[in-house]
């Protein structure tokens, strides 16, 4: 029993910070706004940490599965908003559909790009999100380029009062919550035969196969649950933060570009690398944007550079190797 | 009347495509020769573009004449790259090398955009156009067209009869193979990269005359895509294989716009963007070696 329990302390420092980060937020007036994007970061590097981190794999294409979610979410309010008495269930729907969907869609990709490795994978994911993007421009699915706006149906729904604090507050809250169950996911897979699969896949995959792991299983498991997180950050943070969905904003690889720095800056593969990653992405980004307005990307295109050329464990991998004999060592993984 | 229209534009269709092609060389000389795939290929385009924009606005100086400047500063810039970044990466897992062309590109785009600002400018290079019944083709279309095919024959001269190009050709053959036999292995890599770079750079002269609405430092994500799927269908390692597959790509592009354009209630443009996305997924399936080689 105690094992079991010791398997999960490296959990603690995550939710210690994730605590910390809504305490500041609570109880100091004026930082919400700081705490909810941290969050946001947090989450969007824990969850494309784990196919990213834990395979190797760069998934190019990483939006397109936060762009379905908010589709799947944005889709729940616009379709079910006429019947009568759904209330809050409508947004519990809008999550099994943001699921569903970005399971769907990851499955399809999957499928296809998966069979690729290396390189290949890569290119065959640069053009999911946009690909996605002008499928549903050109063919006009689901209101084609005009996208759906739900504030009203939202408003109708849950009361005027209700849903602004849903926008406000709670959306982040859920956040929070996905963002501490991808940590827990992580470890999880980390603690079990699909950490040790991936972990052998990624050193080598060839010699991996050899041994008789069936590595397409577990690089589609990584990635399935990679994308789910991702629908579940798209339908909170973007659907219910912003109740407005529009192809172009929601497909932008922009974001798949924020979350790879985030993995790499806190250290890919390790379970609180993107939570140090996120803060100090989140962090640096809102200050930046206060002082020099305009100049992020450029200022963090080099620091990309320099950190795989120079650092390529980033931070918590470079603090585990300082602890690795001392008592923190087994908190952080 | 439709078959004209098509016809139309599938000749439309192998002048751009020749030039996609010459786009493409050298993301496929990058890949052959170092195994890395460049990408942050559209952003050293859109350098191409804005070197040709610059020195049309500013100086008068005519594309054509522009073409080898852009080739020198492709060159210049590809070695910059090499020695600071890409040597140090050739051994790491791909992730790193992936990773660091894509910031490569992202960081030439923000430079450009604080040089010359975001919004979309263009210039006007006037030289007339030839009707040839079916469509009307402006003559400068027609000297890219021209000049690409010249660069691709240049480029298939230079490595088949100098020495430097043979080099290059044993590396990719086989490196260690390469390395016993006294060729610098270092030496053709940094040239590889200078020169697949260069012209990448020198096709966004070319490019420009087939871009109406004008340039802006994020026009190269668009093209990324277009040359993976165009090197894709060369078979990613092989320059000529490029220039081929950009002749089918540009065939592909126009005369599916054509065919779109029939569908009521779709946005054409919005669909063969599409399209050449669904055909590299499928390329990539059934044959990654690419539709020109025979195995």
């Amino acid at each position: 029993m105690k094992k079991e329990i010791t398997k999960y302390y490296p959990l603690i420092p995550v939710f210690a910070a994730y605590l910390l980060l809504f305490l500041i937020g609570r109880n100091i007036s004026g930082m919400w706004q700081l705490v909810a994007m941290l969050l946001f970061y947090c989450a969007l590097g824990q969850a494309f940490n784990i196919f990213l981190g834990m395979t190797g794999y760069v998934d190019f294409g990483y939006v397109a599965f936060m762009g379905i979610g908010t589709y799947g979410m944005a889709l729940a309010i616009t379709k079910l908003a006429h019947i009568e008495g759904l209330g809050i269930g409508i947004i519990i729907i809008g999550f099994i559909l943001a699921l569903l969907m970005s399971t769907l869609l990851s499955v399809a990709v999957g499928a296809v790009a998966l069979r690729l490795r290396g390189a290949y994978f890569a290119i065959a994911t640069i053009g999911v999100n946009e690909g996605f993007r002008f499928l549903i421009e050109g063919a006009r699915i689901w209101n084609g380029s005009e996208g759906l706006i739900f504030t009203a149906q939202l408003n109708e729904i849950l009361g005027r009062e209700a849903a602004s604090s849903l926008m406000t507050y709670w959306a982040d809250i859920m956040v929070l919550i996905i963002a501490a169950l991808a940590a827990f996911v992580t470890l999880y897979y980390m603690r079990s035969k699909i950490g040790y699969a991936l972990t052998a896949l990624r050193e080598d995959e060839d010699a991996a196969k050899v041994m008789g792991i069936n590595v397409t299983k577990y690089k589609i498991i990584a990635f399935i649950t990679s994308a789910c997180f991702a629908g579940l950050v798209g339908a909170t943070s973007w659907a219910l933060k912003t109740p407005y969905v529009f192809p172009p904003e929601v497909f932008e690889i922009h974001y798949t570009i924020e979350a790879i720095i985030i993995v790499l800056l806190g250290g890919a593969g390790t379970l609180l690398g993107p939570v140090a990653g996120g803060l100090i992405y989140g962090i640096s980004k809102y200050y930046l944007a206060i002082f020099m307005p305009g100049f992020q990307l450029l200022i963090f295109a080099p620091i990309i550079i320099i950190i795989i050329v120079l650092f390529p464990e980033g931070v918590v991998g470079m603090l585990k190797y300082r602890l690795k004999d001392s008592a923190l060592a087994r908190f952080i993984i | 009347m439709l078959l004209e229209q098509l016809s139309g534009n599938l000749i439309q269709g192998i002048i751009l495509g020749a030039v996609y092609g010459m786009a493409t060389m050298g993301l496929s000389l990058i890949f052959g020769v170092l195994k890395v795939v460049n990408v942050g290929h559209g952003a050293f385009i859109m350098v191409g573009a804005f070197v040709t924009l610059w020195l049309f606005n500013a100086l008068g100086i005519n594309p054509i004449i522009a073409l080898p400047g852009a080739f020198v500063i492709g060159m210049g810039l590809g070695l910059i790259f090499y020695y600071t970044t890409m040597q140090r990466l050739i051994k790491a897992p791909e992730l790193a090398t992936l990773l660091a062309t894509f910031s490569i590109g992202i960081l030439l785009e923000e430079l450009v955009k604080l040089i010359f600002g975001s919004e979309f400018r263009g210039y006007n290079w006037v030289v007339g156009k030839i009707d040839i019944g079916v469509t009307v083709l402006p003559l400068s279309k027609l000297y890219a067209c021209i000049g690409s095919v010249i660069i691709a024959l240049l480029l298939y001269l230079w490595f088949k009869k100098t020495r430097a190009g043979s080099a290059i050709r044993s590396v990719v053959e086989d490196s260690e193979g390469a390395r016993v036999c006294g060729v610098n292995v270092g030496g053709a890599y940094a040239l590889s990269f200078a020169l697949g770079i260069g012209l990448t750079v020198s096709s966004g002269v070319l490019l420009t005359m087939f871009i109406p609405v004008g340039i802006n430092p994020y026009m190269g994500g668009g093209y990324t895509l277009k040359a993976f799927v165009i090197a894709v269908l060369g078979g990613l390692s092989s320059p000529y294989g490029a220039f081929f597959g950009g002749l089918v790509f540009g065939l592909i592009e126009n005369g599916s716009y054509t065919l779109f354009a029939l569908i009521p209630g779709v946005e054409p443009f919005a669909l063969t963007r599409f399209l050449s996305f669904v055909i590299l997924l499928a390329i990539l399936l059934i044959k990654p070696t690419g539709l020109l080689s025979t195995k």
